[in-house]
């Protein structure tokens, strides 16, 4: 058949594409140009200004308290996406190197957080850390503190440790699949060569790993970076972090343009990182896929 | 080193790395148990709790605004799942079957839903329907959550189509079927199960949203909205029992979601 020769199909087979590109445009594609021209717009007060200037953007970058708060997220992301590594990337080597019975079932109970409601986990999370919480019920219980203590939620940390908990299953699950597809002959030969575990760890497990974890990393960083419901709910005053400076500007400080400007350059970091997933990350064995 | 020193530390080190891995087991489940505990506990307490009450869950079914946007949810989740599974599907075959240039490009346009933070999508979309004039109801929440479960559906089907390879069907039409009898009697049957799978995930998914949603919703709202609105007033007992329920529905729909997701084509035959 010639047909399978050519670049492109019979026209009629491109009828197929409709509905995915129809909701792709009205979705995805017009609603970012939509953006993008909005970013260009002033706000008058309660008015929007339709007349294009570069005002949004240069307030970002001359006012040094946005690029500050855009800071601040990134190092917050940093700092959930390692952590969130050092937690699921030994519990991904466990599960696929030391399990032989039930580890399908460990899997799945490794990722079954994922799917569990976010705003419970937060719930959860809260909970845990308020006043009245487990943390200081159980600390006033055996006497170590007469009243509750506040600091355990409203701070950083307190951010930090929520964010991780949403995370970790983002980071599992690629590393876990990158771990499962090394061959098990090649670290035998490792280990007949002389290798002790330790090593063919460093010199084999771990590169070949690697892409998995990059996409982990790359995930929960984009995950942290652009949450603006969990420095609401647990970050107090010093949980402003960008999405909670993007989110304002559509409630009560009322700039959409602004908004839009900041959306834009949340949506360019963006890309430019995912576009390093697609680069150094694996793609297979994400959450899209069987 | 000999070969005995050498096994008992490589168990050593098991033991240390299943150790640790206990603790982040823990660490992923001890904050759901807290709140199911926390939603029994008749004295808002864990500590000194007293007794087993589902006292707060009864308040909840006889709460008419938490059942009316429980049915919201529902609502918005059934018709998001309807629409992503004929769009994703339509959708997944394109991607598959069909050659065209910019593959790569287009695949990663249609992932952007799932991958940016929801933040971008939220106000994107909210940019967009009030460009439209649209306002916030029901409407826009679908909107919004039909942006994440197309591709959801689409890429749980794509690779079932994938791994299925061209075989089957072109079986068929060497045996005479025509397009639409090869799509209804093969190839339809053989990618049933990812359907369903994906969604059951898309409907989990959409069940629990609320950082798109937020952005989206007027006075009609959803589950979600409705339960963070309620946060605003601290923690009640009743948030609690709304995440308790919130939890054996996600649950439940995981469990069930397992039976369908991860199972190879052949696999689903061989049953038959």
């Amino acid at each position: 058949m010639d047909k399978i020769k050519s670049r492109f199909d019979s026209p009629r087979s491109y009828f197929k594409g409709i509905p995915i590109v129809v909701w792709l445009l009205f979705l995805v594609v017009v609603p970012l140009v939509f953006t993008f021209i909005m970013s260009f717009y002033s706000s008058e007060g309660l008015e929007i200004e339709k007349t294009l200037t570069l005002k949004n953007y240069k307030l970002f970058f001359t006012d040094t308290i946005y690029p500050r708060i855009l800071f601040k997220s990134i190092r917050l992301a940093l700092s959930v996406s390692i952590i969130s590594i050092a937690m699921a990337y030994p519990l991904a080597y466990m599960v696929s190197f030391k399990m032989i019975r039930g580890r399908n079932l460990l899997f799945m109970m490794c990722i079954i957080p994922l799917w569990v409601s976010y705003l419970v986990r937060i719930i959860a999370w809260r909970s845990i850390l308020g006043n009245r919480g487990v943390i200081n019920s159980i600390l006033m219980a055996i006497g170590i503190t007469k009243g509750p203590l506040e600091f355990f939620l409203y701070n950083k940390f307190a951010i930090a440790i929520t964010l991780t908990y949403i995370c970790i299953p983002f980071v599992f699950i690629p590393v876990y699949t990158a771990l499962e597809k090394i061959p098990k002959n090649i670290i035998n030969a490792a280990n007949d060569l002389g290798a002790n575990e330790f090593h063919s760890f460093l010199n084999v497990v771990l590169p070949l790993s690697l892409p998995g974890l990059i996409t982990g990393f790359i995930f929960s960083f984009i995950i942290a970076l652009g949450d603006y419901i969990i420095p609401q709910q647990l970050g107090g005053t010093q949980g402003i972090m960008f999405g909670n400076l993007i989110y304002s500007q559509f409630g009560f400080a009322f700039n959409w343009p602004f908004g839009a400007a900041l959306g834009f350059i949340l949506f360019v970091i963006s890309v430019i990182i995912l576009g390093l997933t697609a680069k150094f990350g694996s793609t297979e064995g994400g959450f899209l896929g069987e | 080193m000999s070969s005995h020193i050498k096994a008992s530390k490589l168990e050593k080190q098991g033991t240390v790395l299943k150790l640790y891995g206990l603790f982040v087991f823990i660490f992923l489940y001890l904050p759901l148990f807290v709140v199911i505990i926390f939603s029994f506990s008749p004295t808002k307490t864990i500590v000194g709790m007293s007794g087993v009450t589902i006292k707060w869950y009864k308040e909840l079914f006889q709460d008419k605004e938490i059942l009316k946007v429980l049915l919201h949810s529902i609502e918005v989740g059934v018709s998001a799942v309807t629409i992503a599974l004929i769009f994703g599907t339509a959708g997944a075959f394109f991607i598959t079957k069909v050659r065209f240039p910019g593959k790569g490009v287009f695949r990663a346009l249609v992932m952007l839903p799932f991958v940016l933070p929801g933040i971008i999508m939220g106000l994107t979309l909210l940019i967009f329907i009030k460009n439209l004039n649209i306002p916030l109801s029901m409407l826009t929440i679908l909107m919004g959550h039909v942006s994440f479960t197309t591709p959801l559906v689409m890429f749980q089907v794509s690779s079932r189509l994938q791994r299925m390879g061209p075989s089957f069907q072109d079986a068929a039409q060497d045996l005479g079927a025509t397009p639409v009898k090869t799509l209804w009697y093969v190839t339809l049957p053989m990618i049933r199960t990812a359907m369903i799978g994906a969604a059951l995930l898309a409907f989990t998914v959409s069940f629990d949203e609320i950082v798109i949603s937020y952005f989206l919703t007027g006075t009609w709202t959803t589950l979600p909205v409705y339960l963070y609105g309620m946060l605003r007033f601290g923690l009640s007992p009743k948030v609690f029992a709304v995440s308790g329920l919130i939890l054996l529905f996600s649950l439940s729909l995981i469990l069930l979601m397992t039976r369908y997701i991860g199972r190879s084509a052949e696999e689903v035959r061989v049953k038959r």
